[in-house]
């Protein structure tokens, strides 16, 4: 399992406990058009990925994220910086 | 490695207090610097990243006007910064103060995958200021790179690139009383911004009001804020005013405090905060969030000051919050409730200190009818009363006047437009002449555009700013919502009307739309792609409801009225839930 496929896997998790009223959950749902996010639940996710990862997620790159895919992406970039 | 040892700066200042009777931000800086107090900023663990003492900003900051200079720009010019809790911002904020530039605080995006929108807002902004020079922190410099494209200004870039430019020894004339002190785009439509001007006599007055009467600022007092800077009630109250007052500041981001809310008050805790103001939905969502033990944890005893403000304080939400942080030693008299906007600096009123909530029970029924704000019979207590909430009387020197649409002015108890006047206004919004007119008269009186009324205790707020949508302590215009479904196929221009949803309704936003579409599932499809669409761009749940031609309501002069809308909307609500109620009765 790389390390991407481990990230991607752990976001799922969390996005399934936020049981999003919207579609369908996968890999490359839009986080906001199809799984229904609103503002609160990103906040929600983005603190559940700080603690786990110990990381921060700078504000510019949540404007240019869509997908879990993506966010998975971003995460890993920001943990071998 | 090594750890740096930094700390926070003081509480205790060893020059004596002046409480903001200065003419201008720059002169107020000046002797802020001579003492030993600051800004301080938080990461989102709580950790400090930097002090920046005010002697240490003054030094910067001058340095910052003069770099200004040497890019060639004209006393006036504006300058725009994204406003980003940090450093960076207060540098830039103050330089202009002392190049004689208007410094003009840009917004923040937080939503996901919101990029083009926010670009386009930025865009918008940039032009309406007729921006020189554009400056984010290094995180942000792609989006003022990108949405200043094709601008001619004179310098876009990050901070860092900023502090390589020459500073030529030019001689520095800081901005004078009756200069435009900054713009604020705060609260205003993505599609129409408006900019406040606001000049140094302007914001002064309303400052020396605030930490004087309002707040009565001591010289032990720390104030502790996540509020945005590209606020007024985050960049007046809460970056202005501690300085203004030389008392030192811990801050958080407003995304920190989204995220981890409770952050706000450890500092207010550790640091011994005794001032601190967040709009109603602030302090919900720290009682949301509470967790086993955490008010054990916290000590808030020495919040004397929890203000209130920028929406709709509503006393049940306050009630809760004091509730859960009672065994923290929070007292419910902090609470604080005020009345405020841009246009007039920061604060119209505040109500009276240490006295906490004050709450008027009027009759609904004679509310809604008559306009007249009757105090509820207390034997019926409850059934048919709706609490307004006391946000106390104006501001020595400013004037508060409940008037009807004609402009005359209505007795006590009375609701209508409430209409302010005082040294702290605005000169107006900028470049926008007839803006300016509808909002400000002859006379120096500024229709706010939102309904309450006066009593002898003070003023209530029964609704803000006509239309307006307020989420989760975001503005958003229902104008901006009309827009986009005016773009969709099926949609008629001027055939739709957003409102806020009615309390006790499931998503926060209502758009009726007219459509002569027929076929039921491109009418499905419709409502499903512009709810998703509504979702995406502004972050918000919306109930989108089809209506036959020529049903929805219409003002004298044609245009859709968005009250008579909502007010259809609730009634027809209420009848669906009294029949299902019936048809349940009767089928039980």
């Amino acid at each position: 399992m790389t390390r991407h496929e481990q990230i991607l896997d752990c976001l799922m998790v969390h996005l399934e406990r936020l049981s999003p009223k919207g579609g369908k959950l996968h890999a490359d749902a839009d986080l906001a058009n199809e799984l229904g996010l609103d503002s609160v639940n990103v906040m929600d996710l983005l603190l559940e990925v700080e603690d786990e990862f110990d990381i921060s997620v700078p504000v510019n790159v949540i404007a240019d994220i869509h997908t879990p895919r993506q966010l998975a992406s971003a995460i890993e970039k920001i943990e071998a910086a | 490695m090594t750890e740096l040892c930094i700390t926070a700066t003081p509480t205790f200042n060893h020059i004596a207090q002046r409480l903001a009777d200065f003419e201008t931000l720059p002169e107020a800086l000046d002797y802020a610097a001579q003492g030993c107090t600051g800004y301080n900023f938080y990461d989102s663990r709580g950790n400090l990243m930097t002090p920046l003492f005010y002697v240490e900003l003054r030094r910067r900051a001058l340095a910052a006007a003069r770099r200004l200079h040497g890019l060639g720009l004209k006393r006036g010019d504006r300058v725009a910064v994204i406003a980003d809790t940090s450093p960076a911002f207060m540098e830039i904020f103050f330089g202009c103060q002392y190049g004689g530039f208007v410094p003009v605080p840009l917004p923040i995006s937080m939503s996901i995958g919101g990029r083009e929108r926010y670009l386009q807002r930025l865009r918008r902004l940039l032009k309406s200021c007729d921006a020189r020079v554009a400056i984010a922190p290094e995180s942000m410099v792609s989006f003022v790179r990108d949405a200043s494209d094709g601008m001619a200004l004179d310098y876009s870039g990050s901070i860092d690139d900023f502090h390589a430019l020459d500073t030529p020894d030019v001689e520095l004339t800081p901005s004078r009383p009756d200069e435009i002190a900054y713009l604020q785009y705060t609260s205003g439509s993505t599609g129409f911004p408006r900019g406040v001007v606001i000049r140094q006599h302007a914001v002064m007055a309303n400052l020396f009001a605030i930490v004087n009467s309002g707040l009565a600022v001591r010289p032990m007092d720390r104030c502790v804020s996540w509020l945005p800077f590209y606020h007024d009630m985050g960049l007046v109250g809460f970056v202005l005013g501690p300085m203004a007052s030389q008392i030192s500041v811990d801050y958080i981001g407003p995304r920190e405090f989204a995220m981890r809310p409770r952050l706000w008050l450890t500092l207010l805790s550790r640091h011994r905060g005794t001032i601190s103001f967040a709009p109603p939905f602030g302090y919900n969502l720290c009682a949301n969030r509470l967790r086993l033990g955490d008010s054990e944890r916290l000590d808030l005893s020495a919040w004397r000051i929890a203000g209130v403000g920028a929406e709709p304080v509503h006393a049940d939400v306050l009630e809760r919050f004091a509730e859960h942080f009672a065994p923290a030693g929070f007292s419910p008299s902090a609470f604080l409730p005020s009345y405020g906007m841009a246009e007039n600096s920061l604060a119209v009123s505040f109500a009276a200190r240490q006295k906490g909530i004050q709450i008027d029970r009027v009759d609904r029924t004679c509310l809604e009818h008559h306009g007249r704000a009757l105090q509820a019979d207390r034997a019926d207590a409850g059934i048919n009363e709706t609490v307004f909430v006391n946000c106390g009387t104006a501001l020595p020197g400013h004037e508060i006047v409940i008037r009807d649409e004609q402009g005359r002015t209505l007795p006590q108890r009375v609701v209508g437009r409430i209409t302010i006047r005082g040294p702290s206004l605005m000169s107006g919004y900028f470049m926008d002449e007839e803006q300016t007119r509808r909002a400000l008269d002859d006379d120096g009186w500024l229709d706010t555009g939102d309904l309450g009324y006066l009593t002898e205790q003070g003023l209530f707020v029964t609704g803000r700013h006509k239309d307006l949508i307020i989420i989760n302590g975001r503005n958003i215009w229902p104008q901006d919502i009309e827009q986009l479904a005016e773009q969709f196929f099926g949609v008629q221009r001027s055939d739709v009307s957003a409102f806020s949803a009615p309390e006790e309704a499931e998503s926060d936003v209502v758009l009726l739309v007219q459509s002569r579409l027929k076929d039921n599932d491109e009418r499905a499809r419709l409502v499903k792609e512009l709810t998703a669409r509504i979702r995406s761009e502004f972050g918000v749940t919306c109930h989108v409801q089809l209506m036959p031609p020529r049903s929805l309501p219409r003002t004298s002069s044609g245009k859709i009225s968005r009250s008579e809308a909502c007010r259809q909307y609730i009634h027809a609500r209420e009848l669906a839930v009294d029949n299902a109620c019936r048809v349940a009765a009767v089928s039980s």
